[in-house]
């Protein structure tokens, strides 16, 4: 199966997906890095219902902006592939 | 070792509980200020122990240390020029990550860091182990676990301050390194910039924030090396665009390394107390409601218990003012400076301070609790239509209560322009003052409407606070794309030291206002409204008034009102005693008097043009120390006299076409 590579506003809400890369300037790179949101990290989405998302990333909760979260670009993770980490 | 001085900063990214842990050791001893020449807070403070004295600096809140915002780069010119004995890291156990990020950033500048392992005790609580010895043998740096809120661990964070000479020695920290693939272009730079690079800056810190491409260092160094070895720095940079991910990649391979290390147990998916209560109040068909209902909830105890201490506070400047009369009678000028221009004028701002206590204190419960986080998030797709942040949020709420903290919490928002516009509307939030004015005017000349006309008022400024921001926003930052990513901490217990603190600061520096630019506005409003006459008509302020009685005509006020609205400006309850010396019936007489001088169209377009005209001389001073720029300062206060003529304008004309 081809890789689901989808900016991290497609994502629904339960839904998680790894980070792949970020779009954007060094500076919105370095404040998500320091948050720690930056590739290989584990992200879910919590609340994606207009207005900015709230995700979650080892027990930190960020909200983010719909523009920002277009700019991030993560590996869906299905059902299936979770089980598949997992093992 | 007795008598010895330490310097330690205090580092961390926001919600570890920083400021918890700096009350707890300065206590009283807090100094706050600004950092020379920026709007950025500056807090030190002292703690005494053994007969050492440790002088602890607050850095500002900061994720890292890049140049991006202003508090973070602060934070590291202060390590950089002022060199600490050391630097106490505050991590939170609870996301170890993300707080050993700013330990990598720290540890390159070679300050001996100390980690403080705070909020060890909801680590625990979410399952999270970390077996603090490992810790610090990975790191090798002193690790303190603690639970600052329930005072724990203080006294052994203290003593590793105090054993400082005695572990520096030995002091080898582990670092982040570049990601492999681009160690070559590491060494590369180096060998280019070693020799160039001159103290205070060091080496492999100033390296690796070029090859993030950090702007400040880059320019520097620029500046400082020969042309062509500035070219092949360019050349190798271009050659890797990504470097900045490498140092990003390096960094978080040792953070990996830690956790791996260090916790030993970590339960994922549990539903914690903090997903219950967000899967609600985040929701915008629950959250929207929800927050209104704790706004009205707070107006109500803010009014039902400020007002009535208010009144108290009134009588006992009264008093006061009857008291110290009969001993200045031989004097009208100082009788009419103490009595009217400083009890009167002054003491006035004075007796808001209850309400602005329950205000402010439920306010600092909601922060401290970490509910504001969420109603920034609900408030934030209201925000951005008007140009502004989920954040813009917290200030526009603290100006219900005073505009001058509101300004000053407009310092939450990172990017300048935010602030800036956040600043701004604020004076369109209607103050404790302004309602004063509103509801006794309203009062006095609608009657039984009064309750509906007063709140058509806030409503309608509210409105105009939107359209304005949504005006100002077309015409000057088009292209400015407001970011919005904001951390929600995890709710937890309220801490009363902390929003103890919080308040004491936003009512000082409300009272410091008042005791200093008010005090010397009043006595100067007095002069001018007494001077050369005796009586108000005949004094300076009324020629004032009379002189532009005709601009007052298409809006329906007469010279008096005029007076009025200008006297406003020393403190917005200032209009109510000048009404009532200018119709000559003092401040009690003057509802009697309002219905036959004033007709409804007068008096509405009265009230529209007082809830948008310049706010008061404290908020004013205040919004330009904090905008900083004359230009910006001076285009806001021309256009709320622009904005509250032409409402005032438009409102007068409708109510006498309407036959109001």
């Amino acid at each position: 199966m081809v890789d689901d590579i989808v900016p991290l506003i497609l994502l629904k809400e339960g839904e998680e997906g790894i980070i792949h890369s970020v779009s954007g300037g060094r500076g919105f790179i370095s404040r998500l890095a320091s948050m720690g949101l930056t590739f290989r990290m584990r992200v879910k989405v919590l609340r994606n219902i207009g207005g900015p998302l709230i995700i979650t990333s080892n027990g930190t909760r960020v909200a983010i902006g719909r523009g920002q979260s277009q700019k991030i670009f993560v590996k869906r993770l299905t059902a299936a592939r979770k089980k598949a980490e997992l093992t | 070792m007795a008598g010895k001085e330490f310097l330690v900063a205090l580092a961390g990214q926001p919600n570890v509980g920083k400021s918890t842990i700096f009350n707890i050791l300065t206590g009283l001893s807090q100094h706050v200020g600004n950092w020379p020449g920026k709007t950025v807070e500056k807090k030190e403070g002292f703690y005494v122990a053994d007969g050492s004295r440790i002088k602890i600096v607050d850095l500002p809140g900061s994720y890292s240390l890049t140049a991006y915002s202003e508090e973070e780069k602060i934070s590291r010119d202060f390590i950089i020029n002022e060199r600490p004995d050391a630097i106490v890291l505050i991590a939170n156990a609870s996301a170890l990550e993300r707080s050993l990020y700013l330990l990598a950033e720290l540890l390159l500048l070679k300050v001996p860091v100390i980690v403080a392992l705070n909020m060890m005790d909801v680590a625990e609580q979410q399952g999270v182990r970390i077996d603090v010895g490992l810790l610090e043998k990975y790191l090798g740096v002193p690790v303190i676990p603690m639970v600052a809120s329930k005072n724990k661990g203080i006294r052994a964070l203290v003593s590793a301050i105090l054993s400082l000479p005695r572990w520096q020695k030995e002091y080898v920290p582990s670092l982040a390194d570049i990601s492999d693939d681009h160690k070559d272009m590491f060494t590369e730079l180096s060998d280019i910039l070693e020799e160039h690079i001159s103290p205070p800056y060091l080496a492999r810190w100033t390296i690796t924030k070029i090859m993030e491409g950090d702007p400040d260092i880059t320019n520097k160094i620029s500046q400082t090396i020969p042309p062509d070895s500035w070219s092949r720095v360019q050349a190798i940079l271009r050659e890797h665009e990504d470097s900045l991910l490498a140092v990003v990649r390096g960094r978080y391979d040792w953070i990996e390394g830690a956790v791996k290390t260090a916790i030993s147990e970590f339960r994922k998916g549990q539903v914690f107390f903090t997903d219950r209560l967000d899967d609600i109040l985040t929701r915008p068909i629950f959250g929207l409601p929800i927050l209104l209902g704790v706004l009205a909830f707070i107006f109500l105890l803010t009014y039902g218990l400020g007002l009535p201490l208010q009144q108290v506070f009134e009588s006992m400047m009264n008093s006061l003012a009857s008291r110290v009369e009969p001993l200045l009678s031989q004097s009208t000028l100082l009788r009419g400076i103490i009595v009217d221009g400083l009890i009167g004028g002054a003491g006035t701002v004075m007796t808001f301070i209850p309400v602005l206590f329950f205000f402010f204190t439920a306010m600092a419960f909601l922060e401290d609790v970490g509910y504001m986080a969420r109603a920034a998030f609900i408030m934030d797709r209201f925000m951005h239509v008007i140009g502004l942040h989920g954040k813009s949020f917290l200030p526009f709420c603290l100006g219900f209560g005073c505009n001058v903290p509101a300004v000053m919490g407009a310092r939450i928002l990172e990017s300048g322009k935010t602030r800036f516009l956040t600043i701004f509307l604020t004076p369109f939030v209607p103050c404790t003052a302004k309602l004063a004015v509103v509801t006794l005017v309203a009062a006095a000349v609608f009657g039984k409407q009064a309750f509906l006309i007063s709140w058509a008022l806030v409503t309608g400024n509210i409105l105009i606070l939107g359209f304005s921001g949504i005006i100002v926003k077309k015409l000057f930052f088009k292209k400015d794309r407001t970011p919005f990513i904001m951390e929600l901490p995890f709710y937890h217990k309220p801490n009363p030291r902390t929003i103890g603190i919080v308040v004491w600061k936003r009512i000082t520096v409300f009272v410091k206002k008042a005791g200093t630019v008010i005090v010397i506005f009043s006595v100067l409003l007095w002069l001018l409204s007494h001077m050369p006459g005796g009586e108000i008509d005949e004094s300076i302020l009324g020629f004032i008034g009379q002189s532009i009685e005709p601009l007052g005509r298409p809006i329906g006020l007469d010279w008096k009102m005029i007076v009025a609205l200008l006297s406003s400006v020393i403190a917005k309850e200032n209009s109510i005693a000048a009404l009532g010396v200018l119709y000559g019936v003092g401040e009690e007489g003057i509802r009697g008097i309002l219905p036959n001088v004033m007709s409804h169209a007068s008096a509405l377009s009265f009230l529209v043009i007082l809830m948008q005209f310049i706010p008061c001389v404290a908020t004013l001073v205040v919004m330009k120390q904090e905008m900083g720029n004359w230009r910006w300062f001076l285009s806001s206060f021309l256009f709320m006299l622009f904005l509250s003529y032409l409402s005032g304008f438009a409102v007068y004309q409708f109510a006498l076409m309407a036959g109001i």
